[in-house]
């Protein structure tokens, strides 16, 4: 029998605010142990914990751009549970008015992933577990999460890939966080359940709990998808129960079972007033949505002509698409920034955060000069090339590194000249070509090249070098 | 109604012990304060959504960076401690 995959996410965001959810406590990652709080953060009795606004405004945002509906009334209730990452033994978060609701991410195969609710809540501290005993650092306690709640519409491990990276993405280029899964300010939970192909019910659940990396995310699924399914074929069945994924043995673990559920007791949190959002304030958040990754990758195709591949790795990077916008404005044709980006640029750089930065010594504007002078044709592409090469290395502008000499191509008394002293120079080459070694002419054609700097043309001195031989 | 095992599921989730013959007097106490809360869910509203006395709404804080307390002060209270953390013994969790 064939099974099919159900599967749906709980993602948490940590948000970029500069302070905390409830105070004035610095949201900053790290940091010494307990360095962060305040009497607010690590909840003492008798405090008052007062929204921070931007918070609201960043939720909101987020909501807008996952096609969401904002909420004109939203409250605070507290979720009680008792551990240590929480000293008040409860989580102020949202229960039945989140700030957003019924929202979708759309997915490449035109499948729609339904977005139940974005709420906001407040991050619990952090545990370190050492020789059986417990140490409490409560800096992360207080940092304002959103949770993005997906209704069961996975289907496979690819649609949960993709759908991850494109919310990263789109959280991303919003700014409301930098979705850092390794730091943890971006984790999720994956409800997984199994059914036979054309089945409507959903099978029983169970839940993965914080998963901090996309590929250890996919790992879990396809393993807990292959548990389940070998459970119900040896004729057992799936038991409701919350899992840990090991990453190390690559197997799931119970956390607890059913009849440990939570039972978190959800009411409205009285030091906290309700949230009243205006039409105005929607529409004035709404225009602060840049364009986002899906809407830039179609007008990159369809407007500047990037094939869609190349368009791709531009849009993945906010600040890469930023810098190829910059480096193609004004320019003959955008793909020739396309390409210096992704075939030179991006050859310097050695991983995905490092491509996520796009720290390069290289400004867009320079390169745009370099383009510009390419277009006029007042150097030619193998020079552009080099001179490009060179300016990620040294840092060094346009104008330090191409004089105006450099520039105009060799005319054709030079490139004949050059192309004579080419030929007495590298007597084996000519030997081996005459002998019938074609591939000879092109170490030839490259000493013209390296002594005219780049500028001749290297098809032209091939010819002439060609005449001088024969 | 308000019965033992209510009791002994809401001590259980606040990590409380609640002894046998402790059991009947908390669960009378119990139904007291639902029985009161009831009666503020009872109270005529004539349909409007009531929402708090003084009808408050958007209290909030710009995002400003306040200095945070010393970690000492943070600690002051704390049980056990080292490391510049809360300390909790694994008998506790």
């Amino acid at each position: 029998m064939r099974y099919e995959l159900v599967a749906g996410l709980e993602t948490h965001v940590e948000l970029s605010t500069k302070t905390k959810i409830f105070c004035g406590c610095t949201t900053e990652f790290g940091g010494s142990p307990n360095t962060h709080c305040c009497p607010i953060c690590i909840g003492l009795p008798g405090t008052l914990p007062k929204l921070n606004k931007e918070v609201v405004r960043y939720a909101i945002r987020a909501g807008l751009a996952t096609n969401c509906e904002i909420s004109r009334i939203s409250k605070m209730d507290r979720k009680n549970y008792c551990y240590p990452d929480l000293s008040k033994a409860y989580q102020i978060s949202q229960y039945d008015k989140p700030l957003c609701k019924n929202g979708y991410i759309e997915l490449s195969n035109g499948r729609r992933i339904r977005l139940n609710r974005i709420h906001i809540e407040e991050d619990a501290g952090k545990l370190i577990h050492q020789k059986g005993d417990t140490y409490v650092d409560y800096n992360r306690g207080g940092v304002p999460l959103i949770e993005i709640v997906t209704e069961p519409d996975f289907r496979s491990v690819d649609e949960v890939r993709e759908y991850v990276e494109k919310l990263q993405l789109i959280m991303r280029y919003i700014g409301v966080s930098d979705c850092k899964m390794q730091e943890g300010s971006m984790r999720c939970d994956v409800n997984i359940s199994v059914r036979p192909e054309g089945q409507k019910e959903f099978g029983t659940r169970t839940e993965i709990k914080n998963m901090n990396s996309i590929a250890f995310m996919a790992k879990a699924i396809e393993y807990e998808q292959e548990r389940q399914i070998d459970i119900i074929e040896s004729g057992g069945s799936v038991q409701q129960e919350t899992l840990r994924y090991d990453d190390v043995t690559n197997t799931t673990s119970s956390m607890r079972g059913k009849e440990d559920a939570n039972d978190y007791r959800y009411f409205r949190d009285p030091d906290l007033v309700t949230i009243n959002v205006t039409d105005q304030e929607v529409e004035e958040l709404e225009a602060t949505i840049p364009e986002l990754p899906d809407e830039k990758l179609e007008r990159y195709v369809e407007k500047l002509g990037i094939p869609e591949a190349d368009a791709q790795l531009l849009v993945k990077y906010r600040r890469v698409a930023e810098y190829f916008e910059k480096a193609s404005e004004g320019t003959a044709n955008p793909r020739t920034a396309a390409n210096f980006i992704i075939g030179q640029i991006f050859r310097t750089i050695e991983n995905e955060s490092a491509k996520e930065e796009f720290d390069i010594p290289v400004s867009a504007e320079s390169l745009r000069e370099l383009i510009k002078l390419l277009d006029s044709k007042k150097i030619r592409m193998n020079l552009a090339k080099s001179t490009l090469d060179k300016m990620l290395e040294t840092g060094k502008k346009v104008s330090d590194l191409i004089s105006e000499k450099d520039m105009g191509g060799l005319d054709e008394e030079a490139t004949k000249k050059l192309c004579q002293e080419a030929v007495d120079a590298n007597p084996n080459a000519v030997a081996d070509y005459k002998g019938g070694k074609e591939k000879a002419i092109k170490a030839i054609v490259g000493y013209v090249m390296k002594n005219s700097r780049g500028k001749a043309d290297a098809m032209k001195a091939e010819e002439i070098i060609k005449q001088i031989i024969q | 109604m308000v019965s033992h095992e209510d009791v002994i599921q809401i001590a259980r989730l606040a990590k409380l012990s609640v002894k046998e013959d402790e059991l009947e007097a908390m669960t009378k106490e119990m139904q007291s304060i639902v029985d009161f809360a009831d009666a503020i869910n009872n109270a005529p509203t004539d349909g409007e959504e009531f929402d708090n006395i003084n009808n408050l709404s958007n209290v909030f804080r710009e995002d400003v960076v306040v200095e945070s307390y010393p970690t000492e002060k943070i600690l002051e209270n704390a049980g056990d401690k080292a490391d510049d953390c809360f300390l909790v013994k694994k008998r506790c969790l």
